[in-house]
């Protein structure tokens, strides 16, 4: 186990930049995800930290030493594969048993017959067998050892695949989206399964997924990654809650953030021509956008904020999701109410919407945070 | 409008319908299979007991005596070695030699399409037009391999005996030399094959996952061996089947080499006297039915034989993934 850091990766593929100079961080024993929509180069990213890709420029250090130019054969790193890449020819048990041979066995001593009467090899593979048979009770496989790849389940291949980065001790463990081949059900399991692993080992982890919600349940901090660049590597409750770019914001969170047109007039802000009690100095650009999450609206009778009509309901049992046109449908904010709420939104009944201040966030018009002036405009008691 | 008797269709089982169907759909390939296959192969396992010769009205039964002479003449006894020399040099070399080409090609990008057209090449071209520029280079004063070879004379290679010998006597008769002529025929059978071999082991080559390359990286598969090991040889088992299987049955119906060079009777002293041509020499030149009946059933008989073996040896260590 290590620490590992990147520093300015950037990474080509001919004239195709795919890694403007990432830079990441991450300490021992941490669990890092790298998420983002598909394309922004996460995945090339893990392979550069695997050593399967060399970076254009920039530099991997593992544990302090600088391994840019090391094989991956010789980080002692683990990685999952999304297509789990079992040796399909092997049993669970040799697929198992694969890393530990390779660096524990000479070449004359993992020759088939002969190699079993070459000295020591016998408490070799002794060795080895009993730490297969660990990493396999651990994930509770032990009753497939004797199987092929071809004849388990996605989710048995997703095991052994783990079984096979966790049968040696290496410097990280990285994934490259385990999870996206199983089915729904066995997905959320397995999630939980794995973040039980990392608090186990106490290794570092670095995972990669488009899939938000797996980044949000399992990491200690996610790298948001988007056209080849981190735009923001943050604890979960932080990247949610207090994003530093409009497009973190609306990649992160599920049903999406609602984006509102706000401009400066003087120094008041108005909110589709409607006045809001903020105020703020000229330095405010005239055109921002403001970021509103589904649960900071609520139904307000009393001076609303905005009002429009129920285009469309959801209702998911626990908690009740409305989409409500604004100004004759052009644009839709998405709200989040209680399921007592619901007789107040029948379709096209006509609400009235209030937000929380401190829930509120300002994004100029490329998409920056403006925490200056959510300060000016006393929005949030601190300034970033 | 078709009609349809319902009422039979209703009467019979549907098991036995859809056997009645089955069968019905087998018959044309079943009836053409027994027609064209298993008839002349029995016709001639038949005839290997008879002394029949095209033409005559009648033949005389002469129980095993054909298969006895083909145990007990020593012009048989040389078939044998040089069919058997042939199949056990040219398998496994032009095998080898097909899956090494074709890594190579596969690893290249391009240019690789450039090399599998100049491997693939001979094996498009006629074998029999081929023999001919074959015969020209290997002949023993004007070709290009004796030429090429002399210039070796009077520098350091005249160390190595077999140009020591070969600038003070002559440089070898090739196709004219006992010694060589089964070894020529073997050259040129290699040359000939492994393209072929090449181009399945190309196609079964693109089947591996490219990730499982990676994993065996990460793995601690530091060398290319280790990786080829642990990856390219398991990936290509199946391949390797189809390609041991079909050199093995080219390389004993290896005749129209030797057609080529010795038209009059199998190289020097009977050395390249493979089954083919004894078969061709024996049946079709002097119309003797009978012996060539049972050249051809041995022939068989080693095809299957070896075929079988194969299979039995591969299904339990192959894996088709």
């Amino acid at each position: 186990m290590a620490q590992l850091s990147i520093t300015s990766i950037t990474k080509r593929f001919g004239e195709t930049p795919v890694l403007k100079g990432v830079s990441l961080d991450v300490a021992n024993g941490e669990f890092v995800s790298l998420v983002g929509p598909s394309g922004c180069g996460k995945s090339t990213l893990l392979r550069i930290i695997a050593g399967l890709e060399a970076p254009t420029t920039g530099s991997v250090t593992l544990g302090g030493v600088d391994v840019t130019a090391t094989r991956a054969a010789d980080r002692n790193l683990s990685m999952v594969f999304q297509s789990y890449a079992l040796y399909p020819h092997l049993s669970v048990g040799e697929n198992i048993a694969v890393p530990l041979r390779m660096r524990e066995l000479t070449g004359l001593q993992r020759l088939p017959v002969v190699g079993g009467l070459m000295p020591g090899a016998k408490a070799r593979r002794q060795r080895i067998a009993s730490q297969v048979s660990r990493a396999a009770e651990m994930l509770e496989i032990g009753a497939l050892l004797d199987r092929k790849p071809g004849q388990l389940s996605g989710g048995q291949r997703q095991r052994v695949a783990l079984g096979r980065a966790l049968v040696r001790n290496p410097a990280a463990f990285l994934l490259d989206e385990p999870l996206s081949n199983l089915d729904a059900k066995l997905r959320v399991q397995t999630r939980a399964e794995i973040a039980e692993l990392h608090r186990t080992l106490g290794a570092t982890f670095i995972y990669v997924t488009h899939d938000q919600v797996e980044a949000m349940t399992m990491s200690d901090r996610i790298a948001v990654m988007m056209g080849g660049e981190i735009l923001q590597c943050a604890a979960p409750d932080i990247i949610y809650e207090d994003p530093d770019d409009i497009r973190v914001a609306e990649f992160i969170g599920s049903p999406k953030i609602n984006i509102l047109p706000l401009e400066r007039s003087g120094t008041g802000l108005y909110l589709f021509g409607r006045s809001l009690e903020w105020r703020v100095t000229n330095a405010a650009p005239e055109v921002m956008q403001l970021g509103l999450r589904p649960e900071a609206l609520h139904l307000t009778q009393h001076a609303p904020r905005l009002t429009g009509r129920v285009a469309h309901f959801e209702n998911l049992g626990s908690e009740v999701f409305a989409q409500i046109a604004l100004n004759d449908d052009a644009l839709r904010v998405t709200l989040r109410a209680t399921p007592a709420q619901r007789q107040m939104l029948g379709l096209g009944a006509e609400v009235g919407l209030g937000f929380d201040t401190q829930a509120a966030m300002v994004f100029d018009p490329d998409g920056k945070r403006l925490r200056k002036v959510e300060a000016m405009a006393g929005m949030t008691s601190e300034v970033a | 409008m078709a009609v349809i008797d319902t009422r039979a269709v209703a009467h019979a089982k549907p098991e036995t319908r859809q056997a009645r169907t089955a069968w019905g759909l087998t018959a044309p390939a079943l009836a053409l299979m027994v027609l064209i296959l298993l008839v002349p192969v029995f016709v001639a396992g038949v005839l290997s007991f008879s002394n029949y010769s095209l033409g005559n009205p009648g033949f005389d039964w002469v129980g095993a005596q054909n298969y006895e002479r083909l145990f007990t003449r020593s012009t048989y006894e040389k078939m044998f070695i040089a069919t058997f020399t042939y199949v056990v040099t040219v398998v496994p070399i032009s095998v080898g030699l097909g899956l090494g080409a074709a890594m190579l090609v596969h690893s290249l990008g391009r240019i690789g399409d450039i090399y599998k057209t100049i491997y693939f090449l001979p094996v498009m071209a006629t074998l029999l037009a081929m023999a001919i520029a074959w015969e020209f280079m290997l002949h023993p004063t004007i070709g290009m391999v004796n030429r090429t070879l002399a210039m070796a004379c009077g520098t350091w290679a005249e160390a190595i005996s077999f140009f020591k010998s070969g600038c003070a006597d002559g440089f070898p008769l090739w196709l004219g030399d006992r010694d060589y002529a089964i070894w020529v025929v073997c050259f040129i059978g290699i040359w000939q094959g492994f393209g072929f071999n090449m181009v399945l082991y190309l196609a079964g080559l693109t089947s591996v996952h490219r990730e499982l390359y990676h994993a065996a990286e990460v793995d601690g598969a530091k060398s290319a061996w280790e990786r080829f090991r642990l990856v390219t040889w398991p990936a290509l088992g199946p391949t390797t089947v189809f390609v041991v299987t079909i050199s093995c049955i080219r390389a004993f119906q290896v005749f129209d080499t030797i057609e080529a060079f010795w038209p009059q009777g199998g190289g020097p002293n009977k050395s390249a006297y493979v089954m083919m041509f004894a078969i061709f020499e024996k049946g079709v030149q002097q119309n003797l039915i009978g012996i060539g009946s049972a050249i051809t059933m041995l022939f068989l008989i080693f095809v299957m034989f070896l075929t079988l073996i194969q299979r039995w040896l591969v299904e339990r260590r192959v894996h088709y993934g």
